[in-house]
């Protein structure tokens, strides 16, 4: 009579069950596979459009207040405060940003990390820069000098998908300007002309499907609370972690059918580059679907009607949408706030999928934290789901 | 509250139906002492009850009275607060074991409703590993059983609600469960196909299983062979329904129409019967049916009537009683 936990059978019978019942539901189908077609589609045109102005970065080690008074009083420029030149690089190479200028402490080398791509931007950063040093210091044409970049070493960074990896740094060095002023060291980083789309393309790709599966999973677990059939299976040979894997399995195909629905609409139509393996992307798109249905499931004994789960909307989504990177980085998000991003499952799959679709990076480049956090999450949550099902009794 | 717990007490349980001496393993159910509190509400209070193997057992009692508290209990969905309870011969805390013979018919609106009756079957065949060929032949057995064959194909959220009631039956069944847990069946189910239940029931009966049923249908509960009376989370009576009926004092009694009924009544009366005059018409009571030809040679009715007390009357008067 004894009976193994997870009765492979039993999750068949429970995932075939689930498909038919999604099968039949036209509206949800219909949502799960359109939907998210209309909302990249309105992100993407959303997105597109050009920056206007010019994004600089500033890293300031202190120093240089002239400068600093100079590039914030012009008014092209839309200054981005950084913490390190290592997140203005990664910025640049995204296309988020124009340039940077890394200040150092008084008498310090100034080091301007530019965006290759753009001349006439290029070209207006540095002349700013000049002017900003100048004007403390030394009277007119002071940097003249070496301005045509006869002094200066250019160094430059080449785009990840070339290299196969990420996060590789150029050599900076050689010196320019006159003695008494500051020296400018260009660098040039050669990101590719990065739109917007393609950094938020791949991580709503993961929103889309978080989204979608929570609130199906939320919804199917409370119904089957309240119609009485989560009782009906205390009493049959099924055990709740059968259950709960059954459906994993039979969402999981419309998880699948969903996001690559939501993937080609990015590649093809937004031309976002799919430089990794689809199959990693896909397998990582999986991983957070299945966190976010054991989320549904152990959320759904928190409510009591589906008016209810509706209201979890606001308190598992948003958090995601405004926190995880998506939209913006990280770094721009305050300090204080980041350790929420750091534990939410998007922030980790946002990652992995820009890694895999941006950078061409593979299951080992997106390992650690990525997908060992979503595992993680998916263990505990699952979990917290099973035992939540079992609390409901008596 | 004293003479509801001594009439219960006083009727041993089952006394009637079970003439042999039986042993423990001939029980499906043994209650004793269960207790069940929700907050400071006492739903279940120092409940025992019996029940054997192979019989009708239904429970009757007022909304509240801890029915399906106690189902719930049989079926391992509570946690008691005392009292010992063992199901086909398992302690409820090994409840996993005899699931797969249990079948629970709950009040709720368990089946899928965007699923079609074929497939509400398919499922719970699965989860009791009935598959294949033996699959489709019990499917299409039950859904004959409860008329519903030919509607195999509709969604089940479309039924009206004495149909549901039929599919949530078959879908109980399905398993061919040794104990049947059945929380209200027969709602919303018209008097033909109801009699139709009843006969199957009083069939797994004979064939072994154990039904117990909840319903607050006295008509329902006569047809049990043993009837528990529950109210306030305790057992307040308990036997076939005409020991309860005899138990509450109720007895058949012959209503006659005679020219003399002044002076039948006291020819009746000099021989034992208890017989009374009221408006113009003969009242006498009777303890066996075939008292009736006795008192038949006593008077000469112009017209009679055997009015039978009905296990509504017998409840009433225990209620009373209770209280």
């Amino acid at each position: 009579m004894t009976d193994p936990i997870l009765n492979g059978k039993r999750v068949l019978v429970v995932a075939r069950r689930v498909v038919r019942q999604l099968k039949r539901d036209r509206r949800t189908i219909g949502l799960i596979t359109f939907l998210p077609i209309f909302l990249m589609i309105l992100f993407g045109y959303a997105l597109s459009g050009e920056m206007s102005g010019i994004n600089l970065g500033i890293v300031d080690y202190g120093g240089q207040d002239d400068l600093k008074d100079h590039l914030a009083s012009v008014d092209d420029f839309a200054l981005l405060f950084l913490g390190s030149e290592s997140d203005a690089e990664r910025l640049i190479v995204e296309g988020r940003l124009h340039g940077a200028v890394v200040i150092g402490e008084e008498g310090d080398e100034v080091r301007v990390l530019l965006d290759g791509s753009s001349p006439q931007i290029t070209n207006s950063i540095m002349a700013e820069v000049r002017a900003g040093l100048t004007s403390g210091e030394t009277p007119e044409g002071a940097v003249g000098g070496g301005a045509d970049g006869s002094g200066m070493a250019e160094v430059g960074i080449k785009k990840y998908g070339a290299v196969g990896g990420y996060g590789a740094s150029g050599v900076s060095g050689g010196s320019g300007g006159f003695e008494g002023s500051p020296e400018i060291v260009k660098r040039y980083i050669y990101g590719y002309d990065l739109e917007m789309m393609d950094s938020v393309g791949p991580a709503v790709l993961g929103l889309v499907v978080f989204f979608f599966t929570f609130i199906t999973a939320a919804i199917s677990f409370l119904r089957e609370r309240t119609q009485g059939s989560l009782e009906k299976f205390m009493v049959s040979p099924l055990s709740r972690p059968e259950m709960v894997a059954g459906y994993l399995l039979g969402f999981s195909l419309f998880a699948l059918l969903q996001s690559a629905t939501t993937f080609l609409v990015v590649v093809f139509v937004f031309d976002v580059p799919m430089n990794g393996s689809p199959l990693t992307a896909f397998a990582t798109i999986l991983l957070l679907g299945a966190g976010a249905l054991v989320l549904g499931a152990f959320l759904s004994n928190f409510a009591k009607t589906e008016y209810q789960v509706v209201q979890f909307i606001p308190m598992v989504i948003l958090p995601q949408v405004v926190l995880s990177g998506v939209w913006w980085p990280l770094e721009s998000i305050p300090a204080f706030i980041r350790p929420i991003s750091r534990i939410l499952p998007l922030t980790y799959s946002s990652d992995a999928l820009r890694a895999v679709m941006l950078k061409g990076a593979g299951i080992s480049d997106i390992l650690v934290p990525d997908l060992v956090f979503l595992v993680g999450f998916f263990v505990i949550v699952f979990g917290a789901a099973t035992l939540m099902l079992k609390r409901e009794v008596g | 509250m004293k003479d509801g717990e001594n009439s219960a007490q006083n009727l041993a349980p089952n006394s009637a139906l079970n003439s042999s001496p039986v042993s423990f393993e001939d029980y499906s159910i043994v209650a004793q002492g269960l207790q069940k509190s929700f907050g400071k509400l006492r739903v279940l209070s120092d409940l025992s009850v019996k029940i054997p193997r192979g019989t009708t057992y239904c429970l009757l009692g007022p909304n509240g009275s801890g029915k399906t508290t106690f189902i719930r209990a049989v079926a391992g969905l509570l946690h008691l607060d005392g009292g010992d309870l063992s199901v086909l011969g398992m302690p409820i805390s090994e409840a996993r074991m005899v699931r797969p013979r249990i079948g629970y018919m709950t009040q709720h609106r368990a089946l899928y409703p965007d699923l079609t009756l074929q497939e509400n079957m398919e499922f719970y065949a699965g989860l009791y590993g009935i598959e294949g060929r033996r699959m489709a032949e019990r499917i299409s057995e039950l859904l004959d059983m409860v008329d519903l064959a030919e509607h195999a194909d509709r969604i089940t959220g479309d039924l009206s609600g004495g149909m549901y009631q039929r599919l949530s039956l078959a879908c109980t069944l399905i398993h061919e469960p040794d104990l049947l847990l059945l929380d209200e069946p027969t709602v919303g189910i018209d008097p033909v196909l109801r009699e139709a239940f009843w006969r199957f029931f009083d069939d797994l009966a004979e064939g072994g299983a154990t039904i117990l049923i909840t319903t607050h249908l006295m008509d329902e509960a006569d047809r049990c062979r043993i009837v528990g009376y529950m109210r306030a989370g305790r057992m307040l009576a308990e036997g076939s329904p005409e020991e309860l009926k005899r138990l509450a004092g109720l007895r058949p009694i012959l209503k006659l129409s005679v020219k003399e009924p002044e002076a039948s009544a006291s020819s009746l009366a000099a021989v034992g019967f208890d017989a009374r005059v009221t408006e113009g018409e003969l009242y006498v009571a009777i303890e066996e049916h075939r008292q009736i030809k006795e008192v038949l040679d006593l008077v000469e009715p112009l017209d009679l009537r055997l009015i039978e007390p009905t296990l509504g009357d017998a409840f009433l008067r225990l209620a009373e009683g209770s209280r």
